[in-house]
């Protein structure tokens, strides 16, 4: 019995584990949410990386000596490099008459040469090609091509829907767990002020605000936080009133633990749990919502890439399948990926130990 | 059981005249409609070194007496004195340096420690509060609390949903001991506990009792275990003491008939015991509409004369009046 237990005080795996760190290992064992995770921030990683695998700037110019970066330094009038044509550099003409005429000028192109800007202004470019093994998925309405428009719209809806979900958590957390736990008047002024100010309409701001100013991404974001932040607040007022009663936290207090630590070391770690369970429904809701803006019109300022407005220029051109497929697919699959993430990490969450999704 | 002998008198805590009144708000605009009386006129003196045991009945004020004391609740009126210092009315910054003079052990092992927090965790938050130890002694303390409440040590690193309910409550007691304090309530430390293991922390906190020299107030519903724990024993009912005195003589000579009636609740180990059973009637009433005069006069055989009260007891509030030595009760008939 002895030696037992003397074993076991030295095997080092015999660690504790944090009740998150539990339920992350839970987590990993919902294969189809792990693995949908794993896809996502890989995805999404790479998408910042985006200039440098989908572009019609070049990665690398040596031109009459001198080294070139356009990918990264932006833009080069054509004239830079002795290239006749209006505004930028073409850098797919570029390589090919450098290459026809045997210079000593080279440069590198990133593995699919075209932007999502590109449009029939550009040299070479044409409108509605279908998809071909230049263009993968083809060209749109003015000749941009769709997957590298698809591409980088994929990277404006994840950055928009996390920057929107972390605001609102932000500001929810705190005035939801501020009203939770100081209770009493505080909480009533605030819940009549949450009543009024959820009763206005959403949709009529933005078109209202849409009209008079064009919105960019972060006006945008603001505009959604504006409104968004309450559905939080009511989540966290009722963890916090429940947690508040319990007696770890009336022992902390007893000890002399100031309320902000209270809240912050307390409270809060052990709030989290709706919290953390809702987030990835939450991004596939402000993913769907900013779709559904730019298709109306009162999202992004075009040229953006949007998967909204792919889908309203596909809707106007219903024969040219490419473009209709194309956002609805992208859009199809992310969704498929978040809500996939959602399910492993509320199953993870999940008191009980056996269950239906693994 | 007589701590006369051991400790001079000292008085660590002074309760005069407590009072908590819970408002009962209903109505559009939460008005006001009444008031609970959880706590209503409570006076006591605990003694440095000594167990107050404080028992009663579910919701007559047990616990909301000793987190009164703790300034947990904000009392309605009435005085708390620590060591001769009004704790009532200080601000949140005030009271911090004497919260390290009492601690509180709860009632339920499982809501009193942080799920998120390690052993480890737990105990430093109070040594660093307070600044008890240096910082790199924080290790060395955090061991020997361990050692004191007999956990090991190699149990700092977990978190309580490793534990069972006996080695919460010895994590409870180590993190109420952290700060070393003179009082420690004892908020029924043992009811969530099976019996074998209730023992084991009865006896613990009496041998920390003797080492460190701390003052309890054990409040608790058991009687068997308040006898066996408690130098004095206070008797509440419907927020007011009814009897207050040291426990043999409380066990032996009772005075009030409430305090009679809750005694012959406790089983005797003897098949021969023909002790009579006292069965009160009827229900407690309601804190938030107390009976007039003494509370108790609805349910005591005293107060039923020929099935009418007798107009003293329906009447007049009793004071705690000392009958015979150090032996105070709330009562006209006795």
């Amino acid at each position: 019995m002895f030696s037992i237990r003397k074993k076991k005080i030295q095997n080092p795996r015999e660690i504790s584990l944090s009740i998150y760190k539990k339920r992350w290992l839970k987590f990993k064992t919902m294969k189809r949410g792990y693995y949908s995770f794993i896809i996502l921030i890989i995805l999404y990683a790479l998408s910042f990386a985006l200039p440098l695998f989908i572009n019609n700037r070049a990665l690398l110019v040596k031109f009459e000596g001198r080294y070139y970066f356009p990918a990264i330094a932006g833009y080069y009038p054509g004239d830079k490099f002795n290239q006749d044509v209006p505004g930028e550099a073409n850098y797919r003409l570029l390589r090919e008459q450098w290459q026809d005429t045997g210079s000593d000028n080279w440069l590198v192109m990133p593995p699919y040469p075209f932007g999502p800007f590109e449009d029939i202004t550009v040299k070479g470019n044409a409108m509605y090609e279908p998809p071909s093994r230049q263009h993968w998925l083809g060209t749109d309405d003015t000749g941009r091509d769709v997957f590298a428009r698809l591409c980088y719209a994929f990277n404006i809806s994840i950055s928009f829907a996390l920057i929107l979900a972390i605001l609102n958590y932000i500001i929810g957390i705190s005035i939801g767990g501020a009203m939770g736990y100081f209770g009493g008047k505080f909480d009533l002024i605030f819940q009549r002020f949450i009543e009024i100010w959820s009763s206005l309409p959403m949709l009529f701001v933005i078109i209202i605000i849409a009209s008079i100013i064009r919105p960019n991404f972060f006006i945008l974001i603001l505009i959604y936080t504006l409104v968004n932040w309450i559905g939080m607040t009511y989540l966290m007022r009722a963890e916090f009133y429940r947690e508040k009663a319990k007696d770890y936290v009336a022992a902390a207090l007893s000890m002399g633990q100031s309320n902000l630590k209270v809240i912050f070391k307390h409270i809060l770690p052990n709030s989290l749990v709706p919290v953390i369970t809702y987030f990835p429904f939450a991004i596939v809701g402000y993913i769907s919502a900013l779709v559904g803006l730019d298709y109306l019109g009162f999202g992004l300022p075009p040229p953006t890439p949007s998967w909204g407005q792919m889908l309203d220029i596909g809707l106007q051109n219903m024969s040219k399948w490419w473009m209709v497929f194309s956002p609805v697919g992208a859009q199809f699959i992310t969704l498929l990926l978040v809500v996939f993430i959602g399910e492993g990490v509320r199953e993870a969450f999940d008191p009980k130990v056996y269950s239906r999704l693994r | 059981m007589n701590s006369d002998q051991n400790h001079p008198r000292e008085v660590l805590v002074e309760v005069t005249g407590l009072k908590k009144y819970f408002p009962i708000r209903r109505g559009f605009f939460s008005r006001i409609q009444g008031y609970v009386k959880a706590v209503d006129d409570v006076s006591f003196k605990l003694f440095r070194g000594e167990t107050l045991g404080l028992v009663g009945e579910s919701g007559c004020g047990k616990t909301t007496t000793g987190r009164l004391i703790l300034q947990l609740l904000q009392p309605t009126a009435g005085s708390v004195k620590f060591e001769g210092r009004e704790l009532v009315g200080l601000s949140t910054r005030e009271l911090r340096p004497l919260r390290r003079g009492m601690q509180i052990i709860f009632q339920d092992p499982y809501s009193s420690l942080n799920p998120r927090m390690t052993v480890e965790n737990m105990l430093a938050e109070a040594l660093r509060v307070h600044r008890i130890v240096p910082k790199q002694e924080i290790t060395t303390e955090i061991y020997r609390l361990l050692d004191i409440v007999g956990l090991p040590r190699l149990h700092a690193k977990r978190y309580p949903h490793e534990f069972s309910g006996g080695q919460r409550q010895r994590i409870g007691i180590a993190r109420a001991l952290s700060v070393r304090p003179k009082l420690i309530i004892l908020d029924e430390p043992v009811s969530a506990l099976d019996v074998s293991i209730q023992a084991q922390i009865i006896n613990l906190l009496k041998d920390l009792q003797k080492s460190y020299g701390l003052t309890y107030l054990f409040i608790a519903h058991d009687l068997s275990v308040v006898e066996y724990i408690s130098d004095r024993v206070a008797v509440m009912y419907l927020g007011k003491i009814a009897e207050i005195a040291e426990a043999a003589e409380l066990y032996h000579t009772t005075q009030h008939p409430y305090s009679n009636a809750l005694l012959s609740a406790v089983p005797v180990a003897d098949p021969d015991n023909k002790s009579r059973r006292i069965i009160l009637t009827g229900d407690v009433p309601s804190p938030a509409n107390p009976p007039s005069g003494c509370t108790f006069h609805p349910r005591c055989p005293l107060a039923n004369a020929n099935g009418d009260f007798i107009e003293q007891c329906r009447v007049e509030q009793p004071g705690l009046v000392e009958k015979s030595e150090n032996h105070f009760t709330a009562c006209h008939q006795v």
